[in-house]
């Protein structure tokens, strides 16, 4: 609870009129403003209808580029473009992000109505709130008046979002409630016509609420695809679900967001490597863990809409965290997800959600990588454990979680490096120029009969070229907020 | 006849702190034997090949008592060939070493 938010919203309450808005928001200016112009990027078959005036957006604010010769699936290639050009950077906001699927919290954060979380979707603010209809919905965090934020907690309960500069106010649905000195503007202005921008789906899958921009998406269960099977071997252990555990951490990286992603999708190859330290920090002996711990073998699964997972394959795979083990009924997870899945991605292993959402099943650590810019990032992580996890062993996750992964974590220093390091130089000119190597596992895609879809070893780079092919694909393609372009 | 040793080197030949291969062909072994010189000044001898991936611990680093692979940091005992560092997993083998008057002998596959 943020209660400096608490307080500061419940003394704007008074600045609220006294008769609620309709509903009813009639988009007076719809796709229809935008015929026959060329509009740019400006988003215009939203479900909240902007009235536009006289404005035209000129295309040449968002000229886009063919990255068709960036990516190289086949030849397991990549330009280091992807990571540094501010171009097709602005292009990704507007044609990966803004169309796909980008998480936005967790479920267990909202109870009553008025809860609220802020986020981003891409590098657009978004308020996530539990209305008084109990629906969680979302809604632009900018003030439609001169722009600013409405809500500047992190999270907390509110009554409405007053905006800190002039005090315009919004209701838990978003409507526009209050205008300090509305009888200064002219007598066409309808409070109706102003209230946030709404995010027009908001879907949620075992407690993962996402939302998305595209005002006709593919459903978010369909978008998963099969990458479900592997997302439930950690957020479907019983009837009860997961609950986060702790405050959510932030954390800046330099660094472009997709090497993080590409991490999580693809990349068991660094662990013995990077990793070397930590693992002889965790080795009974002081001397590294056992040979058939390091040499692990498993498998990556490859979704074609670029989200992936590796895991190593063990009959005896465990939550390392002593306690969480112990707890843990394997005969019941067995019986429940399958041997497959409790052998394989439900202990331990990596996983992303294209485009930014990843998770780890070994301590629960799940996060989101926002872009702030082509050379950095914004890492925010929660961390989810079972509901019917009694608190000590709740608190003994939650301590491996802190000790492992997170901003004080040994693992997540050594990845959080490497990614710097990629970045760092790589806006050299002769750098820029030197293709990358993601050839790891060409050709080994293959139906194993045990795990859905199609997987590959589990050191593989397979996923990788499948999150970039994908990435390849929606940067071609011109999203839903260009459709009505001339 | 059994050959249990073979003058190799002179101790001068190896530099405090480094180390020098030995031929297969020489020790009749399996791998090549690397001969390391600690920082302290004593020599021991160790299978060259890092049980990792492809690499010579002769040309490592060597100090307290260990040598440190050049390619990727394993580390292994000078006395004994256990493993002490990551990335490898699985020791190596010691070989025995004396000085005499200024030369190394060899006693491949002799414990030290």
């Amino acid at each position: 609870m943020c209660r400096a938010s608490e307080r500061c919203q419940r003394r704007r309450v008074s600045l609220v009129f006294g008769s609620p808005m309709t509903s009813t928001i009639e988009p007076e200016t719809g796709a229809g403003a935008c015929q026959g112009a060329a509009c740019g990027d400006a988003p215009q078959r939203r479900a909240t209808a902007a009235p536009a005036g006289a404005l035209r957006r000129p295309a040449e604010l968002s000229r886009n580029i063919d990255v068709s010769g960036l990516v190289d699936r086949e030849g397991g290639l990549l330009d280091r473009a992807v990571f540094t050009d501010e171009e097709l950077y602005r292009q990704e906001l507007r044609r990966v992000f803004a169309p796909s699927w980008l998480f936005l919290a967790h479920a267990d954060q909202f109870h009553k109505p008025g809860d609220f979380f802020t986020t981003y979707m891409g590098e657009d603010p978004v308020i996530v709130t539990m209305d008084k209809n109990r629906e969680v919905k979302a809604f632009l965090n900018s003030c439609r008046h001169r722009g600013a934020r409405v809500c500047r907690a992190d999270f907390g309960k509110t009554r409405n979002f007053t905006c800190t500069y002039h005090g315009w106010s919004y209701d838990l649905e978003g409507k526009l409630v209050s205008v300090p000195n509305q009888g200064g503007y002219p007598d066409s202005f309808r409070r109706e016509d102003w209230g946030l921008v709404e995010v027009p789906h908001v879907e949620s899958y075992h407690g993962l609420i996402f939302g998305t921009w595209n005002p006709d998406p593919v459903p978010l269960r369909d978008s998963l695809g099969e990458m479900a099977w592997y997302m439930d071997a950690m957020l479907d252990h019983d009837e009860d679900g997961t609950v986060v555990v702790g405050g959510i951490h932030k954390w800046v990286l330099e660094g472009n967001w997709k090497l993080a992603a590409e991490q999580f999708v693809t990349d068991w190859y660094h662990v013995n490597m990077s990793h070397a330290s930590a693992l002889m920090v965790l080795s009974p002996t002081g001397k590294g863990p056992k040979d058939e711990v390091v040499h692990r073998t498993g498998r990556q699964y490859v979704d074609p809409n670029g989200h992936g997972a590796g895991f190593p394959v063990h009959p005896k795979n465990r939550f390392d965290a002593r306690t969480v083990h112990e707890w843990t009924d394997y005969a019941v997870l067995r019986e429940r997800l399958g041997d497959a899945r409790v052998e394989g991605p439900l202990t331990n292993g990596h996983a992303t959600v294209f485009p930014n959402f990843s998770y780890l099943p070994v301590n629960g650590s799940i996060r989101v990588w926002h872009p702030k810019g082509p050379d950095r990032m914004e890492v925010w992580a929660w961390m989810v454990v079972d509901k019917s996890m009694p608190e000590e062993v709740r608190e003994a996750q939650r301590l491996y979680n802190l000790r492992t992964f997170g901003p004080s974590g040994i693992f997540e220093q050594d990845d959080g490096e490497n990614w710097s390091e990629c970045q760092a130089i790589a806006h050299g000119f002769i750098t820029n120029g030197v293709p990358l190597n993601y050839q790891m596992g060409i050709g080994s895609e293959r139906e194993d009969g045990v795990h859905p879809g199609a997987t590959s070893e589990l050191y593989s780079d397979a996923a990788g070229r499948s999150f970039y092919a994908r990435w390849r694909d929606l940067m071609n393609t011109p999203a839903w907020h260009e459709e009505a372009r001339a | 006849m059994t050959i249990t040793g073979i003058k190799v080197a002179e101790l001068d030949d190896i530099p405090e702190g480094e180390g020098i291969a030995v031929s297969k062909e020489v020790t009749g072994t399996d791998d090549d034997i690397a001969l390391l010189r600690d920082e302290d000044g004593g020599v021991y001898a160790l299978n060259d090949t890092c049980t990792h991936e492809v690499a010579s611990l002769a040309e490592g680093w060597v100090e307290d008592g260990r040598v440190e692979c050049p390619l990727h940091s394993s580390k292994f005992c000078l006395k004994t060939g256990a493993v002490e560092g990551m990335p490898a997993t699985k020791g190596t083998v010691a070989h025995r070493v004396e000085v005499r008057g200024g030369e190394l002998w060899l006693f491949p596959n002799e414990a030290p």
